[in-house]
């Protein structure tokens, strides 16, 4: 199917990151560029077999984890044909690898199968260049499996604060997401995500139906770390019990304050180092000047 | 000068037979690489193919939870006459700028950035020069620091660590490479801010920033 070059694969729609309203509207979360593309894990950079990557040449690499949010269903990944993670478990995080720009294939088996008996596939699929990337091997909302490529916002995170950034990636409706018992993103749906910026700290997470109280994942403690970028992925199956969160931390996007302020006094003036004192004689040799008293000063000097 | 007349052509003829020597010499001639790296890496794998990690890393999807720091508690700098508590401190959430404590007799470390017990990156701690109303601060004296100078900092582990003063450098605020004094990588190291320069009476401000720069003693 080259034509559709994401056949089997379920894109996540964008339509919802407009729709969430932000209790903790510190940056404006703006819409994420959702991949065009599913990223598939390299057999060459495991098994450093020839250069299978399209791309244009010279694009930069992306960094590429693998999150597997698949409750009950441990998985060997393949790529291109060539098994590249073995068993993988349900609620763990791999990578990251550097993928080069290029096209791939992509294979979820239970362990031990063929890779011609695949749970699901993602044929002739194009990884970008230069670009932070999860897939994720999730439910989708009624239940399927499937996988979606998430583009990770790594842009620096202002000094002080935290990124957050939930996806939808379980069997179950829209939900809100609540931090500390308020509603900070709302009626999310698979496979949606959310993001925004917050002051770094441990907050109290939990996920309600959408506009009810009815908590189904949660109440559980999230610290979000200063300057890095958290991602809390509901996974699992409302319908099987199974719900629940599982996170990824990326760091590397911290900044500095802007500044530091550091006195007020002007006593040094009075009593600093030489610097200062330069600073000084030369002020107070124009204000000399300007004030035309530099006959005096000489008077002075000469009888002195 | 008869020796000297002599030595001349004793030390050609010398030289001469060392040339000689190494010429009959078996082995590859003087000067010759005995491998050509450059010529057997022609015959590598094809170019393009990307480094080969030996495995991918896998690890659990837990939830975070807060990290332990060892956070100063006392800074004693003798050659600045300093012996100051020293208190956690963020920056402003409106404007981004590190909160220096009000009290110009303490000093704030950055508690966002690493702690005593970290093996990578500086450990910033900023102190007042002086204050509106307070007089000279902790760090009044910071300009007068040389390198070699000693700083003790006790941290919340009950552990003293000294470290040795490597800079002492002067920034303008509007210039100063705030990257690279709080960046989270590199060598650890013990990085001391406060201000300095020309002050400015009507914004109550001094120009520059002075920042002192130590390393693990």
């Amino acid at each position: 199917m080259p034509t559709r070059p994401f056949a089997g694969i379920h894109i996540g729609k964008s339509r919802n990151i407009h729709r969430f309203r932000r209790q903790e509207e510190i940056v404006r979360p703006s819409q994420l560029k959702r991949m065009l593309a599913v990223i598939a894990l390299s057999i060459l950079t495991t098994l450093g077999v020839g250069a299978l990557s399209t791309g244009p040449a010279h694009a930069a690499a992306s960094q590429v984890y693998v999150v597997h949010g698949i409750p009950g269903q441990p998985v060997d990944v393949y790529v291109n044909g060539q098994k590249t993670l073995d068993n993988f478990q349900p609620g763990t995080v791999a990578g990251p690898l550097s993928l080069d720009e290029g096209t791939y294939d992509l294979a979820l088996t239970q362990p031990g199968e063929p890779v011609g008996n695949a749970i699901v596939t993602a044929d002739d699929v194009q990884v970008p260049g230069g670009q932070n990337l999860s897939i994720v091997a999730h439910l989708t909302e009624d239940g399927q499996p499937t996988i979606t490529p998430y583009v990770n916002d790594v842009t620096p995170v202002p000094a002080g604060q935290a990124r957050v950034i939930v996806r939808h990636d379980a069997a179950a409706p829209a939900v809100d997401v609540r931090a500390n018992g308020a509603v900070v993103f709302s009626n999310l749906t698979n496979p949606d995500e959310a993001k925004t910026n917050v002051p770094a700290g441990t907050i109290t997470a939990d996920v309600t139906l959408a506009g009810t109280d009815n908590v189904v994942i949660g109440p559980q403690q999230v610290d979000l770390a200063e300057g890095t970028v958290t991602i809390v992925y509901a996974i699992g199956s409302a319908q099987d019990g199974t719900l629940s969160l599982i996170a990824q931390t990326l760091t590397g996007t911290a900044s500095a304050p802007t500044g530091v302020p550091a006195g007020n006094g002007g006593h040094a003036a009075d009593n600093a180092g030489p610097a200062t004192w330069q600073y000084v004689a030369v002020g107070t040799a124009a204000l000399l000047l300007i004030g035309g008293t530099a006959r005096v000063l000489a008077q002075r000097n000469a009888r002195g | 000068m008869t020796r000297h007349g002599w030595a001349v052509p004793a030390a050609a003829l010398a030289a001469g037979t060392a040339t000689l020597v190494l010429a009959l010499w078996p082995g590859p001639p003087a000067g010759t690489l005995e491998e050509d790296p450059a010529g057997q890496a022609t015959t590598a794998t094809p170019t393009g193919a990307p480094p080969t990690p030996t495995r991918i890393p896998v690890r659990p999807g837990d939830l975070p939870s807060a990290a332990t720091k060892v956070a100063p508690v006392r800074l004693r700098i003798p050659a600045a006459h300093t012996d100051a508590p020293v208190n956690p401190v963020g920056v402003n959430q409106h404007t981004g700028e590190l909160q220096v404590p009000p009290s110009v007799d303490e000093v704030g470390w950055y508690r966002h950035g690493p702690g005593l017990d970290a093996t990578a990156g500086s450990i910033v701690i900023a102190g007042h020069l002086d204050g509106a109303g307070q007089g000279p601060g902790a760090f009044f004296r910071l300009g007068e620091l040389r390198p070699g100078d000693r700083i003790t900092v006790t941290g919340t582990d009950g552990r003293s660590r000294t470290y040795r003063v490597t800079s002492r450098e002067a920034h303008p605020k509007t210039d100063i490479p705030l990257d690279r004094y709080f960046a989270r990588d590199g060598k650890p190291r013990l990085t001391l801010i406060t201000c300095s320069g020309p002050f400015d009476r009507e914004t109550r401000n001094y120009r520059d920033n002075l920042v002192v720069t130590a390393v693990p003693a």
